[in-house]
């Protein structure tokens, strides 16, 4: 299963059992701004792969009534695909990284033109850095969890910034050496 | 108005046979306020920076202007005139108390023991370190340290606090504490340049600069600098 918005609901459902429209306003508060869903239709597309995949299953006795709300539960199955898949995303982030890193190569030729991109690439790294907010350890939080989320995001994403800061500082090296060996050569 | 300004400043050390350049042209403005954060490695020249910015060293070239004042001109007078250098060590000779510690600058500049009482009070609840009064240095945290060393500078009423690696040292949890107090500092006006080797350390920052082999990279100026909603910098990450 590829679909990272079918995976943000897998782990909204683990997290506590919801029924389709719920679901939809959970996941626009969690994810806004990171995933979004095409519409309502996108969240019962989800929600029949992730059933029909063994991931999911309908509440017994919450079809019943006049308007039926099915309400949706992880199974075992799907909480273990789910911790696997999480982990997974690291070599996921790798691989975009890598990918960038192999693109910039490409201008080995021209190591001036290498070090123009690094320093943009720098200076958009310093400005994100800049931007993460802080996040605050109220003494009595109202919601516990989310604010923990916050600051797990927000260290993530401050830590993240960092390493490219540190491999921009290499990479920028390299390149200088490289643009003296051609100077040296002309 | 711009209260820091750092002209083509350059400064070099010998090292033993060798040179190092510790900085290399760099220019800065800061205004009331603003706060910057340097980023660089270790030997990247960001200590030097501080001290050259807060006038306790002078460059070799270029010129450092302080409220419009070149700082070469002023002497010995600058620290605790309008720049606090928040000194993370702390002397024996000003006492093994906190309370002695944050006093004894004031005393020095002939304020009665009242007043300076008074302010180190002040300066201690805004650091929120009121508890850490009767304590000895000995007793005193990470955290507790930085925020008893940023009560001292405060203590003298700076408009430009300088403060090197404010987070270094201090336990992972509390970090972003120091980081908001930082934060609410230049909120109320004071200009606050602050350096770090960790890039945590730059979040909540107005303007964020790289230092590296001595060449300062980033906006310069608050111009240059990319435009965010005013104090959004404190809060929950997915408001943000």
């Amino acid at each position: 299963m590829q679909s990272p918005v079918n995976w943000a609901l897998l782990g909204l459902v683990i997290e506590r059992p919801s029924y389709a429209y719920e679901l939809a306003q959970r996941f626009e508060h969690a994810y806004r701004g990171a995933l979004s869903l095409s519409s309502i239709s996108h969240v019962y597309t989800a929600l029949g792969t992730l059933t029909r995949r063994s991931l999911i299953e309908e509440v017994p006795g919450t079809r019943a009534g006049r308007q039926p709300k099915p309400r949706y539960r992880a199974t075992a199955k799907g909480v273990e695909d789910y911790r696997e898949w999480l982990v997974s995303q690291v070599h996921e982030d790798r691989r975009r990284q890598r990918l960038f890193v192999l693109q910039l190569a490409a201008l080995t030729r021209n190591p001036e033109a290498a070090l123009e991109i690094i320093a943009r690439y720098e200076q958009a790294c310093l400005e994100e850095a800049g931007k993460i907010p802080i996040p605050s350890r109220d003494r009595a939080p109202v919601d516990a969890g989310s604010d923990l989320i916050a600051r797990l995001l927000s260290e993530e994403h401050r830590l993240a910034v960092g390493s490219k800061l540190s491999w921009v500082e290499y990479a920028r090296r390299e390149f200088k050496a490289l643009a003296n060996v051609r100077a040296s050569r002309r | 108005m711009t209260l820091l300004t750092l002209e083509h400043v350059g400064k070099r050390y010998r090292d033993g046979p060798h040179e190092r350049v510790a900085l290399r042209e760099v220019s800065l403005r800061l205004e009331p306020g603003e706060l910057a954060a340097v980023w660089g490695r270790r030997r990247s020249g960001r200590s030097t920076l501080l001290r050259v910015a807060a006038g306790i060293e002078t460059p070799d070239t270029g010129f450092v202007r302080f409220d419009g004042r070149d700082l070469a001109d002023r002497g010995e007078d600058v620290l605790g005139a309008g720049i606090g250098y928040c000194q993370k060590t702390f002397r024996s000779v000003e006492g093994q108390a906190v309370l002695d510690q944050v006093m004894m600058p004031l005393l020095a500049r002939g304020l009665s023991p009242s007043v300076a009482q008074s302010r180190t009070s002040d300066a201690l609840a805004r650091v929120d370190a009121t508890r850490c009064a009767a304590l000895r240095l000995s007793e005193l945290d990470g955290a507790d340290a930085v925020r008893v060393a940023l009560a001292r500078a405060l203590a003298l009423q700076p408009r430009l606090l300088v403060i090197d690696e404010p987070t270094k040292g201090v336990d992972l949890l509390a970090r972003d504490g120091i980081l908001i107090l930082l934060r609410s500092l230049a909120d109320e006006g004071v200009a606050v340049l602050a350096s770090t080797g960790d890039s945590t350390g730059l979040s909540g920052a107005d303007r964020t600069l790289a230092l590296s082999e001595g060449e300062l990279r980033g906006a310069p100026t608050p111009e240059l600098a990319p435009v965010v909603p005013l104090r959004r910098s404190v809060g929950r990450y997915a408001n943000g």
